[in-house]
């Protein structure tokens, strides 16, 4: 398991008392923008998810039902990004010797996968459907559709920033949950989790599975700070929050792509009578989903792998060509640069030196050399050459 | 060797599982059954998860650095064992939320007899699986078992643990010496370190496969890294197969227990099913009490339930057996300090080396497997006693298992008013919100500084100096010449594929 200490501001006696801790969790939560903003959304979805279930089993529409888990799933996703926030600030410790910073990284990575994982089922499902079209119920999915999309609206507003990765502040990942579920059948994208859901029984009972029109926007979050480096001293999780914004950022979208979606292919099943329209629907959602998330996925791999920072990819080269014309500097060898976080570069490199060069001064250099690219945590290996 | 057996396995039960999922289609499209149609959805994600394996394995085979990768690719079998793990719990979430529906509404298997011949269809592709890569598997594996809704496949193979497993790993691992000696020295090791390391390794081949601190076998750590990381990969591999195979268990017994126990409402019949919604129509009459007597009643209704109650079990399973492989993963990602490594043992026994005057900023991280890389700053006096500071750091380091390290030094100066224990070269105060990490001083004891002091007052420094018994931030001066000389960085240029 993940240490679960929080060496905050304040010092807390160490009883474990499970009250103190969460109320300790809750206060983190709300000490940052980000993390509260997700908050508030988590809380406004899982509401929103906790009416359409109950409705869905008072009216016994198992579209509704399917729905309301659609978006039950959507919430983790959410939740993942809060914890996701929340971890990155704690201090480091033995095991992290780093910190938490990465799990930004890993929540926007994982997320990314969810999305992916929802476009292909949604995908399938589409298929499954243009094969074996259910009836479709779609007097109860309107209304609940359009108070999805509204909520997946507001989801957008808050978090508008996100999602292409420039951030100009403003998380504003609004979680549009897939309003399609209910009764549209198959309108539904499952913004979610790739849950296909069982449009198996749908050719028995009729039952339109449209409640899955759930697209999870997933974290599109929006780099709140684009200028990490300016202001604030405030932890380093703030400029990193750019993954997981981006990640809800865009299961906000992909949900709001699928109402939109189920909206107007309940319309076109009302006015013109094509069920077809309800499965190309989910389709082209699905695929729409699949492209979205292919930019998110692509940073987070990189960071992940260990890749050269690519705003670096420039100004490497010619660092390197100012610490081999420093004095006394034979030769640079392996140099390695990766990103921990957004914007924090750590390196490593070696130098092979004359016997009779100044260390420190190399040192120095060197590293202001590379303070002013951006790296500035550099490890600088000294191998004094052999006569 | 290891890569290539596992990218045969990975390609054999590619083809298999692939050819199972047309197969699928086919017959779903016969019979029209939506069951069956979704199953093979199933398979499809199957093929997927071994797509990724199988991507993971292609690239962790370029551990040479490239201009972008400096590390090389050899992460990507973590990443591939951390997307199957993903997908893996997505999978199961489904799996739950199609089970529920089951609960709410049930409804019969429409030909259990078709069924049950593709379940164990299924069934023996998945026993394929698990033969090749049982092996491979650290934890139980548990595969991912699909919906059952009719589909089975993957067998349920009982795997042995910990012999098996060890003997396959000293195979797996002596047939890897070969391509990870390649690598060692592209690895980022020491310049003096590698030609130890390889001829120590061909002499200890046969050690254990403890990845303990052992520093008579780097070489064998080694080929257990590289190793460990593959089995990472095929350990996620293995669990998806599993999965699919229990999975195929469920489905078979479910279907055999239906077709012996259901008793149908047979067409033409008046048949009334107590068991499934008065929406159904084609099964279900509203036929009133009067005639109850004459009435078939259809069979009994558990059996409705057991599929969705075995597909429970199975998930909880699936879970149980993922989540240790998530947590691996996760935790390499996220830069933790391999298990094996007690971070402040390491670091009071490097401070109590000789020369070394106080150890800051040292991190310890593992790439992947078994390599794992240090950085740290060192403190020493000057620069005269830095080299045999160094060697014996490396030597230190090579005997806790940790062969690419980056130490930098960082000397001494009589007049300084700073601590031993601040770094010389830190960020100048307007970086410190962009550190990583919080707590800069790794090792800051007190006796360090009275280290510092004595010694300070023992030698002098080139540089400017008093007798003074403080240090302070080094200042050089500059020095400007040109040095013509080629540039040493990466040997091969390939672009990411991403």
């Amino acid at each position: 398991m993940l240490p679960l200490s929080i060496k905050d501001d304040e010092y807390k006696p160490a009883k474990f008392n499970l009250f103190v801790k969460l109320s300790g969790w809750f206060r983190s939560i709300l000490a940052d923008k980000t993390s509260r903003n997700l908050f508030f959304f988590l809380c406004l979805n899982l509401s929103f998810a906790f009416v359409e279930l109950l409705y869905g089993i008072w009216s016994n529409s198992l579209g509704l039902i399917s729905d309301s888990f659609h978006m039950f799933f959507d919430c983790t996703a959410l939740l993942a990004g809060l914890a996701a926030s929340v971890i990155s600030r704690w201090r480091s410790n033995d095991s992290f010797s780093y910190g938490y910073v990465r799990a930004e990284v890993l929540a926007g990575f994982v997320n990314g996968l969810f999305l992916i994982f929802t476009a292909f089922f949604i995908f399938s499902e589409g298929v499954e459907r243009a094969l074996e079209p259910p009836d479709v119920h779609h007097e109860r999915l309107l209304p609940v559709s359009i108070a999805g999309l509204l909520v997946n609206l507001v989801g957008i507003f808050v978090f508008q920033h996100g999602g292409h990765g420039h951030s100009h502040g403003g998380e504003g990942h609004g979680h549009s949950h897939s309003l399609f579920n209910g009764s549209v059948g198959h309108g539904h994208s499952h913004g979610g989790h790739g849950h296909s859901h069982e449009s198996k029984h749908g050719h028995d009972h009729g039952h339109s599975h449209g409640d899955h029109g759930h697209s999870h926007g997933g974290h599109g979050h929006s780099h709140d700070d684009p200028h990490c480096h300016d202001d604030h001293l405030h932890t380093p999780g703030k400029g990193s929050s750019k993954q997981i914004l981006q990640g809800v950022f865009l299961h906000i979208v992909a949900d709001t792509l699928g109402s939109v979606g189920v909206i107007i292919s309940a319309i076109l099943m009302q006015k013109y009578d094509l069920m077809i329209a309800d499965p190309i629907c989910s389709m082209l959602i699905a695929l729409l989903i699949g492209v979205s998330v292919v930019p998110l996925l692509r940073e987070s791999i990189g960071i992940l792998m260990q890749r050269t920072p690519p705003s670096l990819d420039h100004a490497l080269p010619e660092c390197y060509q100012r610490v081999q014309q420093l004095q006394g500097v034979y030769n640079l060898q392996e140099p390695h640069f990766w990103t921990l976080c957004t914007d924090v570069y750590i390196g490593t490199l070696k130098l092979l030196v004359a016997p009779d060069a100044d260390s420190r001064w190399i040192l120095s250099q060197t590293h202001n050399i590379f303070t002013q690219v951006g790296v500035r945590q550099l490890y600088v290996q000294i191998d004094v050459a052999a006569m | 060797m290891a890569c290539a057996p596992n990218r045969v396995r990975l390609l054999c039960m590619l083809s298999l599982t692939f050819g199972f999922f047309i197969v699928e289609v086919a017959v779903s499209r016969l019979t029209s059954s939506l069951a069956m149609l979704s199953d093979s959805f199933h398979m499809l994600s199957d093929v997927i998860a071994l797509v990724v394996a199988l991507v993971a394995v292609r690239f962790a085979e370029q551990t040479q650095s490239t201009n972008k990768n400096t590390f090389g690719w050899i992460r990507a079998e973590v990443m591939g064992a951390l997307v199957n793990a993903v997908f893996l719990t997505a999978l199961c979430f489904t799996i739950i939320l199609e089970a529920i529906e089951r609960f709410t509404e049930p409804h019969e298997i429409d030909r259990p007899d078709v069924v049950i011949g593709v379940g164990i269809g299924g069934l023996l592709v998945n026993l394929v699986g698990l033969c090749l890569f049982h092996g491979h598997a650290g934890g139980g594996g548990h595969g991912h078992s699909h919906g059952g809704h009719g589909h089975s496949h993957g067998g349920h193979k009982k795997h042995k643990n910990g012999k098996v497993r060890r003997c396959e790993t000293l195979e797996d691992s002596r047939s890897a010496g070969e391509e990870t000696n390649n690598l060692v020295g592209n690895q980022n090791n020491s310049p003096n370190g590698v030609n130890p390391d390889r001829r120590r390794a061909e002499m200890s081949h046969s050690d254990s496969l403890d990845l303990q601190i052992n520093g008579s076998a780097p070489y064998e750590e080694l080929e257990n890294g590289h190793d460990a990381a593959s089995q990472l990969n095929m350990r996620g591999v293995f669990l998806h197969v599993l999965g699919d195979a229990l999975g195929s268990v469920i489905v078979v017994i479910n279907a055999s227990i239906f077709r012996a126990v259901w008793w149908p409402c047979k067409p033409g019949e008046i048949c009334e099913n107590p068991c499934v919604d008065q929406h159904c129509s084609d099964h279900s009459l509203n036929i009133s009490s009067a005639v109850t007597n004459s009435t078939f009643k259809a069979g009994p209704c558990w059996v409705l339930y057991l599929d969705p109650t075995l597909c429970i079990i199975m998930v909880c399973i699936l879970l149980y057996t993922t989540y240790p492989l998530l947590k691996e993963s996760a935790l390499i990602l996220l830069q933790t300090v391999p298990k094996q490594i007690d971070m402040h043992q390491l670091n009071t026994r490097l401070r109590d080396l000789e020369g070394v005057l106080a150890v800051h900023e040292l991190h310890i991280w593992q790439l992947a497997g078994s390599r794992i890389i240090a950085t740290a700053h060192i403190k020493c006096h000057d620069p005269t006693s830095y080299m045999d500071v160094a060697k014996r750091i490396k030597d230190f380091f090579h005997d806790e298992g940790i062969h690419a390290t980056t130490i930098q030094p960082e000397f001494v100066t009589v007049n300084s008013d700073s601590r031993a224990s601040l770094c010389e070269l830190s960020c100048r105060t307007q970086c410190a919100p962009k550190l990583c990490c919080g707590a800069v001083d790794s090792a800051k004891p007190p006796d360090g500084a009275v280290d510092a002091k004595k010694l300070c007052e023992a030698k002098t420094p080139t540089v400017t100096s008093t007798s003074a018994t403080s240090l302070e931030i080094i200042s050089e001066s500059v020095e400007e010449t040109s040095r013509p000389e080629s540039v040493v960085i990466i040997t091969r240029e390939v672009e990411s594929s991403l």
